[in-house]
């Protein structure tokens, strides 16, 4: 690959300061070192660096979301299949589905891409890679039936109001991802508000997802209202395994535990906020349940377990809520901004009438309450500092 | 004997690691101090070109306080002094002569020692030139010696990369490093702390506090000890000092004379035959490095990778360094080297991707492996950080320049030296340990 590069090296004056195309640096930076590693060298102390980058950071996350866009396109074509009435092989699904999903995924990303290059090459900064993260995880938190048009404004949205007005990654305090498709969620409510199935099938093909079959019918147990669903086997372990119909990428809990594993190993996420969330969840379903004698609302009636495989909690905990950035930055203030992510989520979808799934929200709002979280944890660990001080 | 355990950190797997045995002296033809190795102080010239001066012979003084002068490395005759901009002096350099001569100084006992007024001893250590040894924390500057330290902290244990084997050189100098403990005893109104590996040859010491250590790097920084022995509060100091230099203080109470050699190691990936070698302070580099590196681009670093500074064959090394590094400054760049995730670039990563368990030693080289970023907040800095100190939020208030925060966030206990593991883990390639320093200067400046 010498060639290549001596060819980028050669062409580079033409990028740098008073070249013809100066203006295009960004373009040539990032595509230099996506293509090549960077060469540039230490200047002071320390000589030797980890090697680590954010460009690493940001593929890695990128890699463990492909298993959910595999299984998503599969469980596309399969539920197309379930809804037309026939029978296809798994290569069909596959394909079928990989033809839904490829346009949304072109579309995400060449949106993406043209924002952020647009806002390096007017703002004169490096490309920065956190977009491919962002990217890569908005279709997946899209239903598959989602009309390409909103899709382009809601990565728009997501991309300039979530992060790039901040000054880029590492600046934002929402989430982008998750501010697209919130935007989404107002914007066009009866595209995405979660009452309604969402799968590629005939026309006027409906259902009721999992969580608004408890949502919509008062005064009964929500395992055994979801048990008497025949249309889709609502059965715990089926809602785990993900045949179901859903946002592309949320639906198997298994590929995505494996994914929070990879990633905590690799120590790129924080285990505290998974520990955390998982906690809250489990607390206030807990509560949940021991409110729902009193109650005829039958959300208050599933239990943990179950709210842990319906809707997209676990998605959006181990991609969403671990986001570095967004999210608390000290390790006590993870383990607390985690558990009111479950805490929220289970609010959300029980006793909000309106919306039957809650993480989206949930995860949002904490992200507003991070820093906030870390104003109480500096101030402990200032006072415990003057009080050795004191001594 | 209490013992400290640390957790945090990481013991860095370069390749090059020096032999235990110490080899004969290097002699080198002329020495040199460099006052910019000195932070804060205001240098003003005792000699001139072409004076003769013996080992010990005070060259220059600083005009902040004069009592605090630096003693020539050799006896010989000044040969050139260096200026920089706004004649800054940069550097002294002595020829060496044939015979060697100390200037003389009273000769004490042994056991007559611990007994010495406060005065007596640091008068003696003043007359010798050899003050400078000691730093004080908080800023790691040289202190006042009119200031009684609250406390004394000596490392005898040194977990730096490719750093010397303490155990190596106190062993064979323990009398002397005995004397100077008991030299060091009657300065502070506090302890004097010493701390080192299970099991050293130290524990033989006594009139100290002894504390047994065990951890990754930075684990046997002087900053992390004082953080978990006894840490260090607004309004007081503490002075540190090296066991070499110890030992160099202990001889001068026993022997009367100002002995400049000291051990440092030579190693790295870039060095045939890394070792211990026997040199004079200050020596030129050249002399040091001489057949023994492996010819290709390379770094010449004094002090250790971490921390040390550049330099070249014709430089002399600093003041408080006992170790040169030659790590080689050949960056390859690995076609699509970002979605190699396992490659062995990545082996001894602090972030385990899939291989880091293995143990093989790492030929690190100059590269950046990546470029600077904002700052994304993945622990990274946290998990290579034995301190009770929020990293982050101290980085942040140091940007801020708010001065209040920076305190009350613990800037006073770090040193930047505490912070290098944090810019050499750190993702987005940002230089930690220079905003450290940078906070502790505008702190100093501020009073």
């Amino acid at each position: 690959m010498n060639w290549l590069l001596k060819y980028l090296l050669k062409i580079k004056p033409n990028f740098e300061k008073d070249g013809k195309l100066e203006w295009l640096y960004p373009i040539y930076e990032a595509t230099e070192t996506i293509l090549f590693s960077t060469d540039e060298r230490t200047k002071t102390a320390p000589h030797i660096r980890d090697s680590i980058d954010i460009k690493r950071v940001m593929i890695l996350v990128v890699i463990t979301l492909i298993p959910c866009y595999v299984f998503g396109a599969l469980n596309v074509g399969y539920q197309n299949a379930q809804a037309l009435g026939i029978a296809r092989g798994w290569t069909e699904n596959l394909l079928f589905g990989f033809k839904i999903i490829l346009p949304i995924i072109i579309v995400t990303f060449v949106t993406g891409a043209f924002w952020e290059i647009l806002f390096s090459i007017v703002r004169k900064h490096d490309i920065s890679e956190g977009f491919l993260v962002t990217c890569a995880l908005i279709p997946l938190t899209m239903p598959p039936s989602i009309p390409l048009w909103q899709l382009a404004i809601a990565t728009s949205f997501g991309i300039v109001i979530g992060k790039e007005i901040f000054g880029g990654v590492g600046m934002n305090i929402f989430n982008p991802a998750l501010t697209a498709r919130c935007f989404i969620f107002f914007s066009y409510p009866s595209r995405i508000s979660g009452d309604q199935v969402w799968l590629v099938g005939p026309d006027g093909y409906s259902g009721a997802t999992a969580l608004s079959v408890p949502a919509s019918t008062k005064g009964s147990d929500a395992v055994s209202l979801l048990d008497g669903i025949a249309q889709f086997d609502y059965s715990w372990y089926n809602l785990a395994s993900g045949w179901i119909p859903g946002s592309i990428g949320e639906t198997n809990k298994f590929i995505i535990l494996g994914a929070a594993i990879v990633l905590m190993g690799m120590k790129l996420i924080s285990w505290r906020v998974i520990l955390g969330g998982v906690s809250g969840l489990f607390a206030m379903s807990y509560i949940g349940m021991l409110l729902a004698p009193y109650s005829d609302n039958s959300m208050l009636s599933i239990p943990p377990h179950y709210h842990l495989v319906m809707g997209s909690f676990a998605f959006g905990l181990t991609f969403m809520a671990t986001e570095p950035v967004t999210g608390s930055h000290t390790d006590a203030g993870r383990l607390f901004y985690g558990f009111f992510v479950g805490v929220l989520t289970v609010i959300i979808r029980s006793i909000n009438p309106a919306y039957p799934e809650g993480v989206m929200l949930a995860i949002l709002l904490m992200n507003a309450f991070a820093s906030l979280i870390d104003y109480f944890v500096i101030k402990i660990n200032v006072n415990n500092r003057m009080k050795r001080y004191a001594q | 004997m209490p013992h400290i355990n640390i957790k945090k950190g990481h013991d860095l797997q370069i390749s090059g690691l020096p032999d235990k045995t110490i080899q004969q002296q290097i002699k080198s033809e002329t020495v040199a101090i460099l006052p910019t190795d000195f932070r804060g102080i205001k240098p003003k010239l005792i000699v001139k070109e072409g004076d003769n001066v013996k080992i010990g012979s005070p060259l220059f003084f600083n005009k902040v306080n004069p009592d605090i002068k630096w003693g020539s490395p050799a006896c010989g005759t000044v040969k050139t002094i260096e200026y920089g901009p706004r004649r800054v002096i940069q550097k002294i350099e002595i020829q060496l002569s044939d015979s060697q001569e100390s200037e003389k100084n009273k000769k004490y006992k042994n056991s007559e020692i611990i007994g010495l007024a406060r005065e007596v001893v640091i008068d003696t250590i003043l007359g010798a030139n050899i003050f400078p040894f000691f730093r004080q924390r908080p800023f790691n500057t040289i202190p006042d010696p009119k200031v009684i330290p609250r406390d004394i902290f000596v490392s005898a244990i040194n977990t730096a990369p490719l750093s010397f084997d303490q155990e190596v050189v106190i062993k064979e100098n323990l009398e002397s490093f005995q004397a100077g403990v008991d030299a060091l005893n009657t300065l502070t109104s506090g302890k004097v702390y010493l701390t080192s590996k299970t099991g050293s040859v130290v524990s033989s010491i006594h009139n100290v506090e002894t504390y047994t250590i065990d951890g990754p790097h930075p684990a046997g920084n002087v900053g992390i000890q004082i953080h978990h022995i006894s840490h260090l509060k607004p309004g007081e100091n503490v002075w540190t000092i090296n066991s070499q230099d110890v030992i160099t203080i202990g001889k001068l109470f026993l022997r009367g004379i100002y002995d400049p050699t000291r051990v440092i190691t030579l190693a790295g990936p870039c060095i045939r035959e890394p070792g211990h070698f026997r040199i004079n302070a200050g020596a030129k580099i050249s002399t040091i490095t001489n057949g023994r590196m492996i010819n290709d681009e390379k770094r010449i670093i004094s002090g250790d990778v971490l921390t040390g500074r550049v330099t070249s064959p014709e430089d002399f090394i600093s003041f408080y360094d006992y170790s040169i590094s030659v790590i080689s400054d050949e960056v390859k760049r690995e076609f699509i080297g970002m979605l190699n995730p396992g490659s062995s670039r990545s082996r001894y990563s602090l972030t385990p991707v899939f291989l880091s368990l293995s143990k093989l030693l790492y030929p690190f080289n100059t590269s950046q492996n990546g470029s600077h970023r904002a700052v994304v907040p993945i622990n990274a800095w946290e998990r290579v950080l034995p301190m009770d100190i929020l990293p982050n939020e101290l980085y942040r208030s140091i940007l801020a320049k708010d001065i209040d925060e920076m305190e009350m966030l613990g800037l006073l206990e770090c040193d930047d030296e505490d912070f290098a593991l944090c810019s050499f883990a750190c993702p987005s390639k940002t230089d930690v340990s220079g905003v450290i320093r940078e906070g502790l200067d505008i702190l100093q400046a501020e009073g």
